[in-house]
C-alpha cells in the first residue's frame, strides 16, 4: 500500500460524507417508528488472502449446495426426515416452513439463489459459520459502493494491492436472475422507500439494468405476470427478485390482511410461470435450529465432509445437550430461534442469578425455542476511531449466488461492533461496516 | 355405498361495487380414496378469468379475477357424491408429519393443557382410539353455541369459553391430539340437511385417515362429503379474495345435501 495511515484516516470522513450524500442508509423500526440512519463506514478494509479465500469459497459452495438440496427434499420427498437425519419437529414447527410450498418445484430446481452466510474468524484463525441467511439477505450493496467511492477518493490505496474487483456483483446477480427467468423481464420488487434496505434495492436495479418495481406495478393476468408501465402498456415478467418476505407476497395465498403483495403471484409460481428469487419457504433452511443440522446435511446429500465448521452448538431439544447447556450456562450464548437481527441473543454470564433461573426455567419449558453456542473468541480487527486504530469485534457476510453453479462473490460485508464490549455487530444494533478485499494471487 | 346429492351456494354482497376482484375458492368436493364425485356443475359469477389447481394439501381450488364492477359475487357448486364406508384414504407416514404440530389456531394454551392433564393416562389400543377417548372428554365439557366465536377464534379461546361451533370443536380436538403428537387434520365438508358447511377432523392411524366428528361425538359415516382438509380452518379457507372498493360486505352460504 502506497497510502499512509494518516491519509487513509483523513479520507474516512470524506468517504462517509459521500455515502451520506448517496443516501447509503438503512432504516430501522423502533417502538413503531421508522428511523433512517447512516451506516458508518470504516476505511480499513478486511483483507482475506488468496489461499484462505479459496478454502472459504469451496466451503461456501458446498454449504449452499447442501442447503438447496435440503429445501428441495423437505418440500417433496422428505427423505432426510424418514432417514432420521433431521428431527421433523425442527422443520414443521419452524416459522419459516411454508406448507403451501409443498410439492412446488421452482424453475431449474433452485431455491437458494442468493445466500448470505455469516462467518466469524476465531483468534486461532479458523472460520466458523454463525448463520445461514436464505430468505432475503441484504448488504452486498454497501461494500460495492464503498469500494467505488474509495477508488475515487483514494486511488493510490489500490495501486498494486491485487484486491479482486468487487464491482462484478451486478453481473452475478443478473446471471442469477436470467438463469431462472421463465420468459420476459427480470425485475427487483421493493416494498418501497420505507424499507430498511431501500438503498440497496434501488442500487441493484440501477446496476443490473433490472426494473425497480413495487407491487402496484405488477399484475397477474391469464396466469402470467406483467409489468404495467406509466402509459398502461403491459410487459411480461419472468423473474422477480423480490425483497418482500413470504407472508406479504400474495394476499390471496398468504397473509390476507396484507395491503401489499400481488394477488395470484404464488399461484402462477406454482405452475412454473414465473421465478421468485429467493424461493418462498426458504426460511425452513435458515432457521437457527436447522443450522445445527447443516454439517449433517452436507454429509447426507453430498457425501462429503463439511469444509466449513459451525460454531459449537447445542440443541436443548436433545436431552444430552440440555444437560450440557444447564451446566455450562455461563460460558454460552443462547439464541431464540424465532428472532433475527441480533435480537433475542443472551449471554449466559451477563445475567443476574435471578434472571438466570428464570431463563433456565423458560429453556426447560420450551426447549425447541432455543439454541446455545460456545462464545467464540473472535479475532478483533482494527477500525479508526477518532484518529486512532482500535480493535473491535467483526463478522463477515459472504454472498453466494446460484445460477448453473454456485458462485461466491469475491468480497463481502464486514460488519463491526462500535461498542468495544459488544459481540453484536448487526447494523440494526448500531454497528458499522468495512469493505472486504480478497487478494487475487 | 351411498349416493348423496349436494349443492353449495355462496354469495358476497358488497355495499358499494368492487372491481379487480381476485379470488381463490376452495369449495369443490373432489374424488379421493373414499368418495367419488360425478355430475359436477360449477358456476362462478362474475368472472373474467379462472383456472383450477390442487393446493399442497391436495384440495381442489379455483382462482381467478373478476375485473368488471360488481356488487355481488356468487359461487354455485352441485354434484353427486358416492361414498363407501369401507374405503379409507391412505397416506405414507412421511406425508403426515406436518399434521402432528400445532398451528396458530390449534395452539394449546394454559386451559387446554390443564384439561389434557386431567385425562386418564394413555391406555388405548391405538392413536385412533385415543382420539375417540379425547373426543368424548371434549364433548362432556363443551357446548354447541353459535355466535360466540368467529373464523379467527383459536382453540384456546373457544375452549376457555366452553362454547362454540363445529370449527371450534375441531380445532380443540386437533389441539389435544397434537399434544400427544397424533397426526390429525381439519376437514371442511357437508352433511345431510340444509344449512352451512360442516367441519370435523381426521386422525391418522395404521396407514389410513379416519374421520371423526367432535360436534356430534361420533365417527364419520358415509354421509360425510369432504370438501377440503389441512392443518386447520385457515388451510381450508373456502374463499380468500382481495378487491378494490366495497365498504361493508355480507356473506351468505346455503348447503343442501340429500340422500338419494
Amino acid at each position: 500500500m502506497t497510502v499512509t495511515e494518516e491519509e487513509l484516516c483523513r479520507h474516512s470522513d470524506s468517504v462517509n460524507e459521500q455515502l451520506a450524500r448517496y443516501g447509503v442508509r438503512f432504516g430501522i423500526y423502533r417502538n413503531g417508528e421508522f428511523h433512517e440512519q447512516l451506516f458508518p463506514f470504516d476505511v480499513i478494509p478486511r483483507v482475506i488472502g488468496h489461499e484462505e479465500f479459496s478454502c472459504l469459497e469451496r466451503g461456501l459452495k458446498q454449504r449452499v449446495s447442501a442447503l438447496n438440496e435440503f429445501l428441495k427434499d423437505i418440500y417433496s420427498e422428505r427423505k432426510i426426515i424418514s432417514d432420521g437425519v433431521v428431527a421433523e419437529e425442527f422443520i414443521y414447527s419452524g416459522s419459516g416452513y411454508l406448507a403451501q410450498c409443498d410439492g412446488v418445484s421452482p424453475p431449474k430446481g433452485i431455491y437458494a439463489h442468493i445466500s448470505g452466510i455469516d462467518l466469524v474468524q476465531g483468534k486461532n484463525g479458523s472460520w466458523y459459520v454463525l448463520e445461514d441467511n436464505l430468505r432475503i439477505p441484504s448488504g452486498a450493496s454497501y461494500p460495492m459502493i464503498a469500494r467505488e467511492l474509495c477508488m475515487r477518493s483514494i486511488p493510490s490505496e489500490f495501486e498494486g494491492n491485487m484486491a479482486e474487483d468487487n464491482r462484478d456483483y451486478p453481473e452475478l446477480l443478473r446471471r442469477t436472475m436470467d438463469f431462472v427467468n421463465t420468459g420476459g423481464h427480470s425485475v427487483i420488487l421493493t416494498p418501497g422507500r420505507l424499507n430498511a434496505a431501500y438503498f440497496e434495492h434501488s442500487y441493484f436495479a440501477e446496476r443490473t439494468g433490472a426494473r425497480l418495481v413495487t407491487c402496484d406495478d405488477l399484475t397477474v393476468e391469464n396466469d402470467k405476470l406483467y409489468f404495467i408501465d406509466y402509459s398502461g402498456r403491459k410487459e411480461k415478467v419472468g423473474a422477480v427478485y423480490r425483497r418482500i418476505s413470504d407472508e406479504y407476497i400474495d394476499p390471496v395465498n398468504f397473509n390476507r390482511a396484507s395491503l401489499i403483495g400481488i394477488p395470484h403471484i404464488f399461484d402462477i409460481y406454482r405452475k412454473g410461470n414465473v421465478a421468485l428469487i429467493n424461493a418462498p419457504g426458504n426460511g425452513a433452511a435458515d432457521d437457527k435450529g436447522i443450522y445445527y443440522f447443516v454439517p449433517r446435511m452436507i454429509k447426507y446429500y453430498l457425501d462429503e465432509e463439511p469444509i466449513l465448521q459451525n460454531a459449537p452448538t447445542y440443541l436443548p431439544y436433545y436431552e444430552g445437550d440440555m444437560k450440557y447447556v444447564l451446566e455450562n450456562f455461563d460460558s454460552l450464548v443462547i439464541k431464540d430461534v424465532a428472532e433475527a437481527g441480533g435480537y433475542g441473543v443472551v449471554f449466559g454470564n451477563k445475567l443476574s442469578s435471578q434472571e438466570k433461573d428464570n431463563f433456565k426455567s423458560m429453556l426447560k419449558a420450551e426447549p425447541r425455542r432455543f439454541i446455545a453456542q460456545e462464545v467464540i473468541d473472535f479475532r478483533d480487527i482494527d477500525i479508526y476511531e477518532e484518529g486512532r486504530r482500535v480493535p473491535r469485534k467483526a463478522d463477515f457476510r459472504a454472498f453466494v449466488l446460484m445460477s448453473d453453479e454456485p458462485v461466491v462473490w469475491k468480497s463481502g460485508l464486514t460488519r463491526f461492533s462500535r461498542n468495544p464490549d459488544s459481540f453484536i455487530v448487526n447494523s440494526s444494533q448500531g454497528g458499522g461496516f468495512k469493505d472486504t478485499w480478497v487478494i487475487s494471487k | 355405498m351411498r349416493r348423496l346429492i349436494y349443492s353449495y351456494h355462496m354469495h358476497l354482497d358488497f355495499e358499494t361495487p368492487v372491481r379487480e376482484h381476485n379470488f381463490k375458492l376452495r369449495c369443490f368436493p373432489s374424488t379421493d380414496g373414499r368418495q367419488k364425485i360425478s355430475d359436477e356443475h360449477i358456476k362462478i359469477c362474475p368472472v373474467h378469468f379462472s383456472t383450477s389447481e390442487r393446493d399442497s394439501f391436495g384440495n381442489m381450488c379455483i382462482y381467478g379475477t373478476a375485473k368488471q364492477m360488481h356488487s355481488r359475487f356468487s359461487v354455485d357448486v352441485s354434484g353427486t357424491a358416492e361414498i363407501d364406508i369401507n374405503l379409507r384414504i391412505k397416506a405414507e407416514p412421511h406425508q403426515t408429519g406436518i399434521f402432528k404440530y400445532e398451528t396458530a389456531l390449534t395452539s394449546a394454551g394454559k386451559n387446554i393443557r390443564e384439561f389434557h392433564r386431567s385425562f386418564e393416562p394413555r391406555a388405548c389400543a391405538g392413536e385412533y382410539e385415543r382420539a375417540l377417548y379425547m373426543m368424548g372428554m371434549l364433548c362432556g365439557e363443551f357446548s354447541y353455541v353459535s355466535g360466540r366465536t368467529g373464523i379467527n377464534t383459536t382453540a384456546e379461546e373457544a375452549f376457555t369459553m366452553r362454547r362454540g361451533v363445529c370449527q371450534d370443536y375441531a380445532h380443540i380436538l386437533l389441539s389435544l391430539c397434537r399434544l400427544e403428537r397424533i397426526p390429525c387434520r381439519y376437514v371442511a365438508g357437508m352433511i345431510p340437511g340444509e344449512g352451512a358447511t360442516h367441519a370435523w377432523t381426521e386422525i391418522f392411524d395404521a396407514g389410513t385417515w379416519h374421520g371423526i366428528d367432535p360436534t356430534h361425538n361420533r365417527e364419520c359415516d358415509d354421509t360425510y362429503i369432504k370438501i377440503s382438509s389441512g392443518r386447520d380452518a385457515q388451510d381450508c379457507a373456502i374463499n380468500q379474495g382481495v378487491f378494490y372498493g366495497g365498504g361493508r360486505q355480507t356473506q351468505e352460504v346455503r348447503v343442501i345435501v340429500r340422500k338419494k
